[in-house]
């Protein structure tokens, strides 16, 4: 005992000050300030010493692992007298008959027990069903739930393992109100976040991450298993000592670290299968047939069809994942590690299409002396993956089922089939999809390290100082190599390798990436209280940012076809290209200071501000830009008349304001474009050309979010029923948007400039209800709901323009910018009908007698109105059984591979067995056509989506394996039911991210919602 | 507490040296080069104006949507390819319904401006830089060659339009309000004569062989000529065209060989945009694989394809018609048999590169297909319309062209003798629609052909009303439009 440090005290009195607030005024003591109870325990053995009762021992253990506590804290109710737990957990005080032990620790229930001559004392905490005493991370320091006057949302590991996925942002789908997340089931991709709508158009739309202090673009190197908490920073209160990096929410992930004590060694395995979740039927041959001879007009195909292909089975399989994750932690009171390995592997439902990924991490905490104490961190990431092209999914919508696979017999036996008829000439330009996976040869390995110091000392009780330092770098080598000779041949079965008149029968193609990025840190943190009631932490620090990143590439043609032969060397001579770019490096330096001061735990006060200077606006006058904000908190629940409410266990009411920045655009430059040579000479040399192609504007500054955020939190009904409201209004006040100027000025490429205003504006709600029956029995059921309204409010450049987007890539496009409207809005002829012949009849809106762009009109957003997550779930006995969904309402989809045809592809079934009907002029479908369709809102469906995204049901072994401390083994399903109104493969649809683009709420070469089976163990030594 | 004030003091020092060196740490260099750096570099001149060549690589200036403007709106072309494959927008250039909507033509519009900011920059550049002062008024007569081909195009396309001769300030209010507000058709051809003027006195008339491609003299006055044609300054386009005959250019013996590889850059041709077919390639994109034979067999998209009209146009003997049409199912010079099983029964042969005979490393999208731009015989032919004007032998010019095809002579040559002429030599050559509204007969020869030509709205193309719109309705539309 007499071997704990006074660090350690001073740690753990802070703690317990804190979470037995409630129960010290409950008691009627008077109540301690945090000075005089470390005043007190710092001298607390001088206390033991005078003490005269009988002396007490136990140990205290964890309820969830069985392990020893060490630091919690023991205290005689209704005295100042108290003491720690060692490091086995063990304690001794003195105590009289009928007084109380409190026993409390930081993220348990506290328990009382009261002395009735006993001499051993064991007591087993619980984890703390209440967030009240629970501590968050607010950047640059951590602050209790309690103090905290913005919107923070907190994610605890046991809840990410819950949903196994590659990303831990995929595990936070539907757990935490105003953060929506956007999956795709594809392989190795990560889904996109949109915190509190979509905030900007041009500039960076996603959060950024801070990984154990360090901020950084990702998350998808470090499993969920590795996880301890996740904090997600929602409110500009909290995001603006982020500042320039905060405009689109901040996502804290604390990884787990080594404890003090035992050795623990935790195992976790699971396996499972995927299966694509909702299936679109396809015409079948002779539906087919019908179909197109009546578009034709003649009868182009025979009814009579040799083969019927269901090129979607062609290209699919049953996927699988697996997963394997170990970590090993433990230490002493001075050092204390934690390591981890995961291995993760998934085979997609495309053929072929194949990741894989290993995980390593390293940790470990050193106390070098009583104030100072150094941390690292490394992890490396490791993964390689098989792209194969995702469009073979729309090739496989689209070919005609009366093509084959492969013909069988003739002539052509063995050989690819095209869409060619009887007369040999060809009907569609979609080529074979089971070709182009076999003729697509893909490789792609990355590896990404990341680590980071970082040294705290302790000047004072009340002062210490932090200074970090991360970086993390990756490495990408991929090669493509393209079988030039058998494309060809696999586009026209009569085609002989003799047809083949080119010299280049194959292209290798080879590049490297990598990237670096290092961020380094420093702040000073005063925390203290003043005459009792007056708490004051002041946070004053520094940060600098630098990345950078790079490729090479090189081309070679007619190397051997052996993929261990895939070297540029063993291509032919002389048929080299080389290829690689630099982006331009970009530096952000900032200052930072918060002040958060509380009037007897009840009144409180946030204030920061950041100052931020970027290397983006090269050619803007002012590189530097202010984000200040304020917030302001009272904790109704610490008011005297409520202090001794059984109802009210928590009552908190907050508002905030704030500004942050967003500096995500291009180097603003006036470059050279060098890329524009020509050929000149008898000899047809090709010479160097450059010049000025694009258009900059100089005034081109940080984009300027403002946020207003009003909340409550509230725990009632002894902390069984939780929850968190809050309203926030989130203005860009001047979005950078890519402008267009007239094309009479030459620019091409993209000019940004600030040029609107967008505001989301919502609502949030998180509700939560737990109870525990009885030993046996717990129950939960909780559920989140965001509404969120975007809105382009106001365009403030003569030069904006109403930008469209969602090109089809057959010559239509389905969106467009408009002020007033949502981002990502539709804009499409509206069909109101059919002709006798069976035409669409459009709507014709300004009555000038032609259909044109200018009867267009709105039609609603890719983005819903409301997303929502629920889940319940119980433990009884050995049993737990958890159940999660996740959904929206509001967003439209549009069905980009129906609306892309192109003459002679194939249709759906349920188009082709509704074929407009002449005769009654009534149907759903228009007249078989080959016509490519305008955009209209026939292709525009309804993205209203239910998906029940985990059950889960797991039940804890007794005691089989001597040594393990608990086994669990666990069943679950992942998206087994989705409940929508889109006819398509799925809803879900994130593109690039971007609200204009083509691929995002329009389903084309889009990878379908998959549904997974999985069978998982954890086991714990 | 003292303690604690030095050290808060300390460390605010510290961080507020730091301060002193942030805008250094700041100040980062781009990537990529800023005009300081490019301007320094001793080849700048000359790179800055190679880009402007490098404009006529574009797709959007070159290739589909030209193609469909200038060829498939005539009676030389038809849409081809499959029934159902619009080519974006091709079937309504076919039909000549296209709309201020149709994208080729907004496409045509941005590139050509593209082209002239291009033109634009290196006239900006050029006259401060520091070197050999024959070579900078070369590079500056270059650059306004090519500048005024640009406005050629936007002229004959839509009129009058946007004058811009210099680098615009976006800023800038005045320079807004050029780019939006379109100048007479008249005042762009007295810019593009100016323009070919200056070319024309500055030019070399040949170049080194390292320099083969650049724009000549010769270049200058055939399209000053040219130019002058469709103003109908015939005594001009007749001085000119003497003046072009002077200068050593001669028909090539065998028309098909033009468009072959052996026939690049020789005695016939003016001007033609360079390409090579090695790699690494470069070229017009997408030029050879649009045009290029469709469906089972084939090697292109098929768009573009002769019609039958055309075909059947040609004289007896005339050895253009099988130099100008592939043919489905026959055996093209480099022995390549046509497959019958190819989707359309024509192709445009001037389109066409070899993969067997000519340098051809299986990249087809930039492919070594030089597009000729000037030959002689449009000198030879221009100098026998003006003739016929101003009273000059038209017979003899004519009759050289027609000699070449393997024709008879004529002895008696009227208007519509070289206007015929003209359609068999310069088919698929982008000049046929310009040329049919420029004689006066588009709307009669295309409703003769089935397609609904609009007198006083077809002439011209509307004015893309997306350009409209940017510059908020300050442009006005054609009529009709």
């Amino acid at each position: 005992m007499y071997s704990i440090s006074i660090l350690k005290y001073l740690r753990i009195v802070e703690v317990s000050n804190d979470h037995d607030l409630k129960n010290l005024k409950n008691s009627g003591v008077h109540m301690k300030t945090k000075l005089t109870l470390i005043c007190l325990l710092l001298n607390f053995f001088y206390f033991q010493a005078q003490a005269q009762e009988r002396i007490i021992s136990g140990t205290v253990m964890s309820d969830s692992d069985g392990l020893p506590l060490p630091g919690v804290n023991v205290l005689v109710k209704g005295t100042s007298t108290g003491t720690i737990t060692d490091f086995d957990g063990k304690y001794s005080i003195s105590a009289t008959d009928g007084e109380s032990l409190v026993f409390s620790f930081l993220g348990f229930e506290t328990k009382e027990v009261v002395v009735a001559g006993q001499d051993t004392i064991d007591i087993v905490l619980g984890e703390s069903a209440s967030a009240l005493g629970e501590v968050v991370l607010v950047g640059y320091g951590s602050t209790k739930k309690q103090d905290v006057t913005g919107s923070i949302t907190r994610i605890k590991a046991e809840e990410l393992v819950k949903q196994p996925a590659l990303t831990p942002t995929q595990s936070l789908q539907g757990k935490a109100s105003g953060v929506q997340i956007i999956s795709s089931g594809a392989p190795g991709s990560s889904p996109i976040v949109r915190i509190r709508g979509t905030g900007t158009v041009q500039a960076g739309r996603d959060p950024i991450y801070v990984v154990d202090g360090i901020i950084t673009d990702r998350i998808d190197n470090i499993s969920s298993e590795d996880i301890t908490s996740i904090d997600i920073l929602k409110d500009a209160s909290s995001l603006a000592i982020y500042g320039t990096r905060g405009a689109n929410g901040v996502i804290i992930v604390t990884t787990k670290s080594g404890k003090a004590g035992k050795m623990q060694i935790d195992l976790s395995s699971y396996y499972g299968m995927k299966d694509i979740l909702s299936k679109v039927d396809m015409a079948s041959s002779s539906e087919y047939v019908a179909f197109s001879n009546r578009a034709y007009g003649y009868e182009r195909f025979s009814p009579d069809q040799q083969y019927n292909t269901d090129w979607f089975d062609e290209i699919t399989r049953t996927g699988t994942v697996m997963n394997h994750n170990i970590s090993i932690s433990g230490g002493s009171e001075k050092i204390t590690s934690f390591f981890s390995g995961n291995y993760f592997e998934e085979e997609g439902i495309l053929k072929g299409n194949d990741y894989r990924r290993l995980n390593l991490r390293g940790k470990a905490s050193y106390n070098l002396s009583d104030k100072l104490k150094f941390d690292h961190n490394i992890s490396l990431s490791l993964n390689r993956s098989i792209p194969k092209p995702y469009s073979t999914f729309t090739t496989a919508y689209k070919q005609s089922p009366i093509v084959p696979v492969r013909y069988v017999g003739g002539s052509y036996d063995g050989r690819y089939g095209v869409p060619f008829d009887d007369s040999g000439a060809s009907f569609n330009n979609v080529g074979n999809p089971v070709a182009a996976l076999d003729l697509n040869d893909e490789k792609q390995n990355n590896l990404i390290l990341q680590g980071n110091v970082s040294a705290t000392y302790d000047v004072t009780d009340y002062l210490s100082a932090t200074s970090r330092f991360g970086i993390e770098s990756g490495y990408g080598k991929s090669y493509v190599f393209t079988p030039n000779l058998q494309q060809f041949l696999a586009a026209d079965p009569t085609r002989e390798v003799s047809d083949f008149n080119s010299d280049n029968r194959n292209t290798l193609k080879v590049r490297k990436s990598d990237f670096y990025h290092w961020v380094f840190d420093a702040f000073l943190t005063f925390d203290k209280r003043f005459a009792e009631k007056h708490g004051v932490k002041l946070t004053l620090g520094t940060t600098a940012e630098e990345e950078q990143n790079e490729f090479i590439e090189g081309t070679r043609n007619n190397v051997p076809d052996d993929s261990n032969l895939f070297s540029l060397n063993n291509g032919e001579e002389g048929t080299d290209i080389a290829n690689s770019a630099l982006s331009d490096k970009r530096r952000l330096r900032s200052y930072f200071a918060r002040l958060n001061y509380d009037f007897d735990n009840k009144y409180l006060l946030t204030a920061t501000i950041r100052r931020d200077g970027s290397s983006v606006f090269a050619n803007t006058d002012d590189k530097w830009g202010n984000f200040p904000s304020v917030g302001l908190g009272w904790v109704v629940s610490n008011e005297e008349f409520l202090n001794n409410s059984n109802v009210v266990n928590n009552l908190k009411l907050r508002a905030s304001w704030g500004q942050l920045g967003n500096q995500n655009i291009p180097l603003n430059a006036l470059t050279f474009n060098s890329d524009l040579g020509y050929v000149f000479g008898s000899d047809q040399v090709i010479t160097p050309g450059s010049t000025i192609t694009a258009i900059i504007d100089k005034n081109v500054g940080w984009e300027v979010t403002e946020e207003y955020d009003f909340g409550i939190e509230f725990a009632f009904l002894d902390n069984r029923l939780s929850g968190e409201f809050d309203y926030y209004d989130k203005l860009n006040k001047n979005a950078i948007l890519p402008i267009s100027l007239p094309d009479v000025f030459g620019a091409s490429g993209i000019t940004l400039t600030h040029a609107g205003k967008i505001r989301n504006r919502g609502l949030e709600f998180a509700l939560n209800w737990e109870d525990k029956i009885n030993d046996d029995f717990n129950y939960h059921i909780g559920g989140n709901l965001t509404k969120n309204d975007n809105n382009l409010e106001e365009i403030t450049n003569p030069f904006a323009f109403e930008q469209q987007g969602g090109s089809l890539g057959n010559g239509q496009v389905t969106k467009r910018l408009k002020e007033g409207q949502p981002l990502g809005s539709f804009y499409l002829l509206e069909v109101q009908g059919f002709d006798e012949r069976g035409d669409f009849v459009y709507r014709d809106l300004n009555n000038d007698g032609a259909i044109d762009d200018r009867d267009r009109q709105f039609f609603g957003s890719i983005q819903p109105d409301i997303y929502f997550g629920i889940n319940a779930g119980f433990d009884y006995k050995s049993w737990d059984f958890n159940v999660q969904g996740y959904g929206n309402t509001g967003s439209m989809v549009y069905n980009g591979k129906k609306a892309q045809r192109f003459g002679g592809e194939n249709v759906e079934a349920s188009v082709a067995q509704n074929i407009f009907n002449f005769d009654n002029g009534s149907n759903m479908n228009p007249a078989p056509s080959n016509e490519v369709p305008l955009s209209s809102t026939y292709f525009l469906e309804n993205g209203d989506f239910f998906r029940i995204n985990n059950i889960t049901l797991g039940y804890t072994l007794p005691d089989v394996i001597s040594g393990a401390k608990k086994i669990r083994i666990y069943a679950l399903a992942q998206n087994p039911f989705i409940f929508k109104k889109f006819t398509g493969f799925t809803p879900e649809l994130p593109g690039n991210g971007d609200p204009l683009g083509d691929s995002s709420g329009i389903e084309l070469n889009a990878y379908p919602s998959v549904k997974s089976y999985i069978v998982g163990v954890n086991l714990n030594f | 507490m003292k303690k604690l004030i030095n050290i808060v003091i300390t460390g605010l020092m510290i961080l507020s040296l730091a301060a002193c060196s942030d805008n250094e740490f700041l100040d980062v260099q781009p990537s990529k080069e800023t005009p300081e750096q490019a301007l320094s570099s001793p080849t700048a001149a000359t790179e800055l104006v190679n880009a402007v060549y490098n404009k006529f690589l574009d797709f959007n200036e070159s290739s589909f949507s030209w193609i469909g403007i200038t060829s498939i709106t005539t009676d030389d072309a038809d849409k081809g390819s499959d029934p159902g494959d619009t080519g974006t927008d091709k079937d309504l250039m076919d039909a000549l319904t296209f709309t201020s909507n149709t994208i080729s033509i907004n496409e045509v519009w941005e590139a050509n401006y593209q082209g002239i900011a291009r033109a634009n920059q290196a006239l900006q550049y050029l006259p401060d830089l520091d070197i050999d002062e024959t070579l900078k008024a070369r590079l500056i007569g270059e650059t306004k060659f090519l500048r005024s081909i640009f406005y050629f195009r936007l002229v004959r396309m839509f009129g009058g339009v946007p004058l811009i001769q210099k680098v615009p300030d976006i800023q800038n209010q005045e320079d807004i309000n050029v780019a939006n507000t379109r100048v007479s058709k008249e005042e762009i051809y007295a810019f593009i004569m100016t323009d070919l003027q200056d070319a024309a006195d500055n030019l070399p008339v040949s170049y080194s062989s390292s320099d083969l491609g650049r724009a000549t003299k010769g270049a200058a006055l055939t399209l000053l000529a040219k130019v002058n044609m469709y103003q109908e300054n015939w005594q001009q386009v007749y001085d000119l065209t003497n003046q072009v005959m002077t200068l050593g250019y001669s028909l090539t013996p065998q028309y098909e060989d033009i468009w072959k590889e052996i026939g690049e850059n020789n005695s016939e041709s003016i001007f033609e945009i360079q390409g090579r077919g090695e790699t690494p390639n470069k070229g017009v994109q997408g030029y050879f694989v649009v045009q290029g034979a469709r469906g089972a067999g084939g090697w292109g998209w098929g768009f573009n394809t002769p019609t039958e009209d055309l075909t059947n146009s040609y004289e007896e003997g005339d050895e253009r018609k099988d130099a100008t049409i592939i043919f489905r199912g026959e055996t093209l010079w480099d022995g390549l048999l046509v497959a019958e099983t190819v989707s359309n029964p024509r192709y445009n042969q001037k389109a066409y590169v070899s993969k067997t005979m000519e340098s051809f490393n299986g990249g087809d999208w930039e492919s070594n297909k030089n597009v000729r731009i000037l030959r002689y015989a449009e000198v030879l032919l221009m100098n026998a319309e003006a003739a016929l004007k101003v009273g000059g032998d038209a017979k003899t010019p004519l009759n050289l062209v027609r000699k070449r095809a393997g024709l008879e002579g004529l002895d008696n040559v009227t208007q519509m003798d070289v206007w015929k002429e003209r359609r068999w030599e310069l088919a698929f050559e982008h000049d046929r629609y310009f040329d049919l509204v420029r004689q006066g007969r588009a709307g009669e020869v295309l409703r003769a052909h089935g397609k609904n030509f609009v007198d006083g709205k077809n002439e011209l193309f509307p004015i893309p009303q997306a350009q409209i719109d940017l510059s908020k309705g300050q442009l006005t539309q054609n009529p009709g439009y």
